[in-house]
């Protein structure tokens, strides 16, 4: 980790007609760190990952202001979303095999990129699906469904495939939400390995887990950053804010 | 009151039982008395028409002034009529129903354009017949033609597969769509990849199903290119042509003195030939499901 800025937010707002979903939000994303995000249902923490990889683009009726800089680029001036998009891996809360094979799923973004060399594409795929801590369950059936693995299987085959872009940021949201207590436990070793290359932010639902894998933690409701700090001080009762407190503790939410 | 005992059977169980089972007795009822139609239609066509529905039936034209003779020229007409208001009707309708599903958002000009799509499912085909022979017959002087004809069934039969292939689209997850954006796919490398090989089944059943459809209208061919009695096969779509349903009709009220079965033989043919239709889309579909991917 180092105290290099990669994603700059600035008074980031975000509402859906009159439904504000994130008010005045200002935060720095550190190169190389994880980034847990801890809040409740409705806080805005997908909202942010939306803006950041510009998903928001897609969705109707959603309008952002603000300024999130990616290495002190202004994310809405990338004329092609898909650019920028192709250096943001995204790992969403349900896990989404893409309706082909195991190989066709890590090999799909590559190709789209116009990646056509076999040899490559053979390699990358081992690589990304042995960094997602599934290759050898599944080195034998490759060509088999992307969408018949079991739920734990699919989200690692989820990550494999956001890191078949080789990202400088993953976006992980809520990964363990439909993944079983070991599945989780193998996913979070492979999120401590990634670290090394990447910037992670994790959404994430279980306040431990922020605390397990978060350099940094930042607690959001209600659409308002509260706090964000180093894990160890917002886990310790010197919280900036009381709600942080509580929060981490569960005396709310 | 006393709370019921677990596992008992009281009143409210029995009588909650018996109408599950009457309510299912009734659903199976009315369910099944939907095949009689089709069975005494079939059964009326074969009785009145097997006699007359000969190899060379479906191999010579007309003669004796249409009460003699074969179809020949009216299933070629058919064909044709269909084929190419499908060839038409087709790209057109998915195409538009990609952009309708896939790009266009939600504003008033997407609405209006919806709304006349349900709207012109609604017309009539005799004012489709009409609207035909202004457009394309005077208007574009295309004549009473294949052409004109086959415009007026692709017209016809438009808003129904725009409508269908926006179903069969939008029965594909959300969910693969965000997936395949967020890795930097365009929207139409999703739609490439993604989208149109998990819909194709849905799509393909919705046009197969509109060309049953157009073979058996007669309203907008009857105006537009369908004649009478051609002595000779269509050589291009400037040629006008016969068609089953225009024969039919034909046999059935405008010449004295047709034997009986011709007609009803007419209506097996033509009866036949959108059933197996039908039963091809079932196949394809059932065909395309087994490789269902999710």
């Amino acid at each position: 980790m180092s105290d290099r800025v990669k994603i700059e937010i600035r008074g980031l707002h975000v509402s859906y007609g009159n439904h504000v979903v994130l008010k005045d939000v200002s935060l720095d994303i550190h190169e190389g760190e994880i980034l847990a995000i801890i809040g409740p249902a409705g806080a805005g923490k997908t909202t942010l990952l939306n803006c950041i990889n510009r998903m928001s683009d897609m969705i109707p009726g959603m309008k952002v202001d603000g300024s999130i800089r990616i290495d002190g680029r202004e994310v809405r001036d990338f004329r092609d979303p898909s650019e920028l998009r192709r250096r943001i891996g995204v790992v969403f809360p349900l896990p989404v095999g893409l309706p082909m094979s195991i190989f066709d799923n890590v090999a799909f973004a590559p190709r789209m990129g116009g990646m056509r060399d076999r040899k490559k594409l053979a390699d990358l795929v081992e690589r990304c699906l042995r960094q997602a801590a599934l290759f050898d369950e599944v080195k034998d059936r490759l060509d088999d469904l992307g969408t018949r693995l079991s739920g734990g299987q699919q989200q690692r085959l989820t990550i494999a495939r956001a890191l078949s872009l080789e990202p400088e940021i993953l976006c992980l949201d809520e990964f363990s939400i439909a993944v079983d207590p070991v599945t989780t436990m193998k996913i979070e070793e492979v999120i401590k390995e990634l670290k090394q290359q990447m910037t992670i932010i994790l959404v994430t639902n279980l306040v431990l887990q922020a605390r397990r894998l978060g350099d940094r933690t930042a607690l959001f409701l209600g659409g308002h950053l509260v706090e964000v700090g180093p894990t160890e001080t917002i886990f310790s009762r010197q919280t900036a804010d009381v709600r942080t407190f509580q929060y981490v503790q569960g005396l709310f939410g | 009151m006393t709370p019921a005992l677990p596992f008992c059977t009281t009143a409210v169980t029995r009588s909650s039982r018996r109408r599950e089972g009457v309510v299912r007795g009734l659903l199976g009822i009315v369910t099944a008395l939907l095949i009689i139609p089709l069975i005494s239609i079939l059964a009326l066509l074969v009785k009145h028409g097997a006699s007359a529905l000969t190899l060379d039936f479906l191999l010579t034209s007309p003669a004796a002034g249409m009460t003699a003779g074969g179809i020949f020229p009216a299933i070629v007409g058919t064909l044709w009529l269909v084929g190419v208001s499908l060839a038409v009707a087709a790209p057109i309708g998915v195409l538009a129903a990609i952009y309708l599903n896939e790009y266009a958002g939600d504003n008033w000009g997407t609405r209006i354009v919806n709304l006349a799509i349900v709207n012109l499912a609604g017309v009539p085909s005799i004012v489709h017949a009409l609207f035909g022979v202004g457009a394309f017959v005077l208007f574009l002087r295309l004549g009473t033609s294949i052409l004109s004809a086959s415009l007026t069934l692709a017209i016809m039969t438009l808003p129904v597969i725009i409508a269908s292939t926006k179903e069969a689209l939008a029965a594909v997850p959300m969910s693969f769509r965000q997936a395949c954006w967020a890795l930097g796919a365009s929207r139409w490398q999703t739609i490439r990849h993604v989208v149109l090989p998990n819909s194709v089944q849905g799509i393909l059943t919705g046009v197969i199903l509109q060309v049953s459809r157009a073979a058996g209208e007669t309203a907008p061919v009857m105006f537009t290119g369908a004649a009478f009695y051609l002595p000779f096969l269509p050589q291009s779509v400037n040629d006008q042509c016969m068609a089953l349903s225009m024969h039919l009709f034909t046999l059935s009220t405008q010449v004295p003195g047709v034997p009986e079965p011709l007609p009803y033989a007419t209506a097996l043919v033509l009866l036949g030939l959108v059933m197996s239709v039908n039963v091809t889309s079932i196949v394809v579909r059932s065909y395309l499901r087994s490789r269902r991917k999710w």
